[in-house]
């Protein structure tokens, strides 16, 4: 079976990214926050592995120290969105009628809400650390995702097995359950791990328009922002976080579709 | 279908309610003032008092409110704190800049990314397949700035081909006006390719699946009409919901692209009032791009039958 | 040099006087960067520092700073003050036209200063002429270039104040600049550029106003000789310092008067760009709520400043260009002598015994700072990994410049990493960080001792006696330390090659007048 080679690459990314941020937790080959106005800005030595930052920090412990709080904050995040997503979107799709509208009209507030304001008023009342942003970010994607499924929903509910299954007297919980969830599973599969892919780099973006969080405690999100200035003079400070999130988004697509393809009941007997 | 419309339009009044609500609360909890902004670190308690006064801040909320909205019914959205310019005319003006660059970016992505994931549906678990996937992933994982930036360097620095800073309007001269927006147009189309791509490469291969394509291959027909006919309209369908999505949600978010290319769109004006706590120009943007997002996705769930014929429009 | 230099100033005039430059309609054009549009083109109303810079280029006051910081005549030809210090007449100098061809009369002054001291102009600076400094009794013109100020009580900061850029400069301009309706239109002044045109979010253009009465003085801060040896000027808006630096390097801007000071090692590379540096009197700080039940200890205060090395933050935040400086009054003022130039010196181990004494044990302290004024961030980080070395633990929160600016009005703020605007005289730069906390939450400095040995240094003029009370007021600074000052801000400009004659100056402002491009 072809689909192991791809489970097994996408697990081995995210095992070597889980596996840092353990590392990391114990031991970085230095102080992650640790100040050295004598060593900015050095290039990729071996003392320092991949390099130092503008205030002389060592970039390869703040990108381990950086693995924890970033696919954390990533996976809170999508959490967050697809859990309050799916179930929004499965109810007014499936509902139709007075819900569908209601859920519709605040469901289109929010989407039409820029996460920019969203995130500076959320920071206000949490605080601006990385519940903040959990909170921000997946308020601001889990309209997406209510959008998809019920668009899923909408056009599977019209199929003839879900029909069938209504006919013959199942209740519309059970037909909903057994039926449109399954359909909804990959686009939520894809979205989702595209997703994870967003909030690393909202994060990014966050800090690029001058908020994100604490930044001195490190994410690969805000060190990726922070090196921009440098892009041609100190090139390594953008390459090592930009390939670690390029990776770990790699392994999550991979084992995202493998995920997918397992829970597919149609995939059962391809 | 007339009613349908109808229907739907009259929804949308209470969406643009709660978005002005929120919009107008929201705002104002945001610690921060205008007139501090303006009046800096010498802030004078007194005449910091009395500015607000003359801009109507002092007044109790829901009066604001009252007042905004009675204005905005009758299509006077105020003017801004920042420069005293009316918000409506200058909003229009950024739109045109904004709404332009979207609206080609998300089509040449489109153009793209569905037959790419497409290709890669068809070819499931093939080096063809792998690659596009990894593409499309490393796509979605550089971030707007980054790769804004890049190519600015590269075709504008390096090689002195395009223009690095600026607008013209395409009323003023077409042919420099487009040597303004390429870039910009180039780096979010290559954003949206990442997502898109693994939208229709996931909704190709569901569709691939099901039994009528099974069907039609077996009745013979050649592979390349089977995907034409059979496979590429139905798995347009859920990226055309994700295009209605990007299309609205983009206008809120495009404020990175235009600032790293100086462009006077909509989502810098946003981005800047937010900074610079001018109400009136925030709450304008929002209930009009909340607007445009509104309408953009009743037009896509009007088109949404012509991609998938079972659903009919109520 | 110079004779070259005037040489090709007086071809470049030539050329275009003769109308031999539309060739060169971009050389014609002098193209600097502003990181924000323009507010308004009102003088000291709606303004920022940006706007400030570009309005100056239209409108002139009475008097104006010169390079030195001191108060010298602009539209006045000279100023007579009288014995008891409350009556000021001030005497224009002849044929000096506005933008529309009017002369400028002593009725003008009047006009424009009435309606500064009209609430509904909102005027930046009318708190200070309605009984904050001094109250503004009459002002009346004597006769078509004589106008004589007449105020409540003497000061030695009124000139200066006239002179302040965040209050336009208390510019003089001619009545058609508002309308009908009271409302401002564009600005009809005297300055050295009028009006051109201004599309918002992108650029605002100025045009060499040839009629322009220069001082024959040596150019000198906003006074002196203003020769514009340009056509005109645009002021490019470009918010994203790497798109700035992109423009500059390609020609698509030829002056960025204030780059950020990481990008300059990379400028410096380039052959095609050249710089000036300037020390501003803008101040980089820490300030401290002394109201906070951990802060107002002064030994845990004392404990963080002997635990920075201000020379290091100072020389890595600036890229090397600024100098450290623990007292409020900038360096570059005349009254920065040895004793201001005493301050701290890291001492970790008398600081960890201080943190100790003040039975510090270990609670967070938060500081905001935030990056619009990126020194602010860094600052706190530097300052953030210096405290952690004595076991003082610091939380850097970083907020957007508004939020920051409203919890520093309000003085809901443990400590804080803020920048302060520059003042030009060192009563005032004290004047802002000093006050009473109960009626101005904002002042960080509450001690009534001080308060009044500050007014006296505003009432007096005599040098001497002002240079003593400062250093009272330096001492005191230091030891009870409502802040750490750490360094006054360097401007970096960073142009072209091909432009001549840009300098920059104290206020930090760009005069594009006495340049040329070739």
């Amino acid at each position: 079976m072809k689909l192991r080679g791809n489970t097994l690459v996408g697990g081995t990314l995210i095992g070597i990214v889980l596996l840092t941020a353990a590392v990391a937790a114990v031991w970085t080959p230095y102080n992650p926050l640790q100040v050295n106005l004598r060593a900015r800005l050095k290039p990729p030595s071996d003392l320092y592995w991949l390099g130092t930052d503008e205030f002389g920090r060592d970039v390869l412990s703040r990108i381990m120290a950086g693995a924890g709080t970033s696919v954390l904050v990533a996976l809170l995040t999508v959490t967050f969105a697809v859990v309050v997503g799916v179930i929004l979107g499965v109810v007014a799709g499936y509902v139709r009628g007075w819900t569908d509208r209601i859920l519709m009209a605040i469901n289109d507030a929010l989407l039409a809400f820029p996460g920019i304001l969203l995130a500076l008023g959320v920071m206000v009342v949490v605080g601006a650390n990385k519940y903040g942003i959990v909170l921000a970010l997946g308020l601001a994607y889990a309209p997406s995702v209510v959008r998809v499924v019920r668009g899923t929903v909408l056009s599977v509910r019209e199929r003839e097995y879900v029909e069938a299954s209504r006919m013959i007297g199942n209740g519309e919980i059970y037909s909903m359950v057994r039926h449109v969830m399954p359909n909804c599973i990959a686009p939520i599969a894809v979205l989702s791990t595209s997703m994870f892919g967003w909030v690393l780099l909202s994060e990014s973006a966050l800090s690029f328009l001058g908020l994100g969080v604490p930044p001195p405690a490190p994410t690969w999100g805000n060190m990726l922002a922070a090196s921009r200035p440098y892009m041609e003079t100190a090139t390594w400070l953008g390459i090592a976080p930009g390939l670690c999130i390029a990776f770990t988004l790699l392994g999550i697509n991979l084992l995202g579709d493998s995920l997918r393809d397992r829970l597919d009941p149609r995939m059962a007997h391809a | 279908m007339l009613s349908y419309i109808l229907r739907r339009l009259a929804f949308t009044i209470p969406t643009l309610l709660l978005v002005a609500i929120a919009v107008f609360t929201l705002v104002r909890l945001i610690p921060g003032d205008p007139v501090q902004l303006m009046l800096g670190d010498a802030a004078d308690p007194a005449q910091v008092t009395e500015m607000r006064r003359a801009l109507g801040l002092e007044e109790p909320l829901p009066v604001q409110f009252a007042l905004w909205l009675g204005k905005v019914a009758v299509g006077d959205l105020g003017k801004s704190i920042s420069n005293g310019l009316p918000v409506l005319p200058l909003m229009i003006e950024r739109f045109q800049v904004s709404g332009l660059i979207v609206l080609l970016a998300v089509f040449f992505a489109a153009l793209i990314a569905v037959p790419a994931g497409l290709l890669a549906a068809w070819r499931q678990n093939q080096p063809l397949d792998l690659a596009i996937v990894a593409g499309a992933t490393m796509l979605l994982s550089i971030p707007t700035f980054w790769l804004g930036l890049l190519l600015l360097l590269l075709f504008g620095l390096k090689l002195g081909w395009l223009p690095v800073v600026g607008y013209v309007p395409f009323s003023e001269n077409f042919g420099q006006a487009l040597l303004y927006i390429v870039l910009p147009i180039v780096t979010l189309t290559m954003v949206e390719i990442g997502v898109m791509t693994r939208m229709s490469r996931a909704a190709a291969i569901d569709v691939l699946r099901l039994d009528y394509v099974t069907h039609a291959r077996a009745k013979g027909l050649p592979e390349r009409r089977v995907l034409m006919r059979h496979v590429l309209p139905n798995a347009f369908a859920p990226t055309w919901t994700l295009i209605g999505l990007i299309l609205g949600h983009l206008l809120g978010g495009i404020a990175v692209l235009e600032t790293v290319f100086t462009l006077p769109g909509l989502g810098r004006l946003l981005v800047d009032s937010i900074f610079a706590r001018d109400y009136p120009v925030v709450q304008g943007c929002l209930l009009f791009t909340a607007l445009i997002y509104v309408l953009v996705n009743l037009v896509v769930d009007l088109c949404y039958p012509l991609f998938d014929p079972r659903v009919q429009a109520e | 040099m110079p004779r070259r230099h005037a040489l090709v100033a007086g071809i470049a005039l030539g050329l275009t006087l003769a109308g031999l430059s539309p060739v060169d309609a971009q050389t014609g054009t002098i193209r600097l960067r502003l990181k924000n549009d323009i507010r308004s083109t009102d003088p000291g109303t709606n303004r920022d520092g940006g706007t400030d810079g570009v309005v100056q280029h239209m409108v002139e006051g009475l008097v104006a700073f010169r390079e030195d910081t001191s108060v010298g005549p602009l539209l006045a030809e000279r100023y007579d003050v009288s014995e008891d210090g409350k009556t000021y007449t001030f005497t224009l100098r002849p044929d000096i036209r506005f933008h529309n061809g009017a002369p400028l009369t002593a009725g003008d002054v009047v006009w424009s200063w009435r309606r500064y001291l009209d609430t509904a102009t909102q005027w930046r600076c009318l708190p200070e002429f309605t009984g904050g400094l001094v109250k503004v009794d009459s002002i009346v013109a004597r006769d078509d270039r004589t106008v004589v100020f007449t105020f409540d009580r003497p000061s030695a900061l009124i000139l200066a104040t006239m002179a302040r850029v965040d209050c336009g400069g208390s510019a003089i301009t001619h009545r058609d600049s508002v309308g009908p309706d009271g409302k401002w239109r564009d600005p009809i002044g005297t300055g050295p550029f009028k009006m051109g045109e201004w599309r918002r979010g992108q650029y605002i253009e100025l045009v060499r106003f040839d009629q322009y009465a220069s001082r024959s003085e040596p150019r000198d801060g906003y006074t002196g000789a203003k020769k514009v040896m340009v056509d005109k000027a645009r002021f490019l808006v470009i918010p994203d310092a790497a798109a700035a630096k992109a423009a500059l390097v390609s020609g698509a801007s030829d002056i960025d008067h204030d780059i950020e000071p990481e990008d300059f090692a990379e400028l410096k590379a380039r052959p095609s760009l050249k710089f000036e540096t300037t020390t501003t009197m803008s101040m980089s700080t820490i300030i401290f709520q002394t109201r906070d039940k951990v802060m107002q200890d002064v030994r845990i205060r004392r404990a963080l400043a002997l635990a920075l090395d201000t020379h290091e933050i100072t020389d890595a935040v600036t890229a090397g260009t600024a100098k450290a400086n623990n007292s409020v009054i900038p360096v570059s003022s005349p009254y920065y002598t040895k004793v201001q130039a005493a301050g701290y010196t890291r001492d970790l181990a008398a600081a960890r015994k201080l943190l100790a004494d003040a039975g510090y044990n270990g609670q967070p302290i938060k500081m905001l700072a935030n990056k619009r004024f990126k020194s602010s961030f860094d600052v706190a980080v530097l300052a953030q990994a210096a405290a952690q070395q004595i076991g003082l633990k610091i939380d850097v929160e970083v907020l957007d410049w508004a939020t920051q600016l409203d919890r520093y009005t309000k003085g809901d703020y443990q400590v804080q990493s803020f920048p302060y605007s520059a003042r030009l005289d060192p009563a005032l730069s004290y004047e802002m960080v000093t006050g009473p906390k109960a009626t101005q939450p904002r002042k960080v400095w509450d001690n009534p001792e001080v308060e009044a040995i500050l007014r006296q240094s505003m009432q007096i003029a005599d040098r001497d006696k002002r240079q003593a009370l400062f250093d009272t007021l330096h001492k005191r600074q230091i030891e009870e330390l409502p802040l750490i000052m750490i360094y006054n801000e360097v401007q970096i400009a960073a142009m072209r090659k091909t432009l001549d004659g840009y300098k920059g100056w104290p206020t930090g402002q760009p005069r594009l007048w006495g340049v040329t491009l070739n």
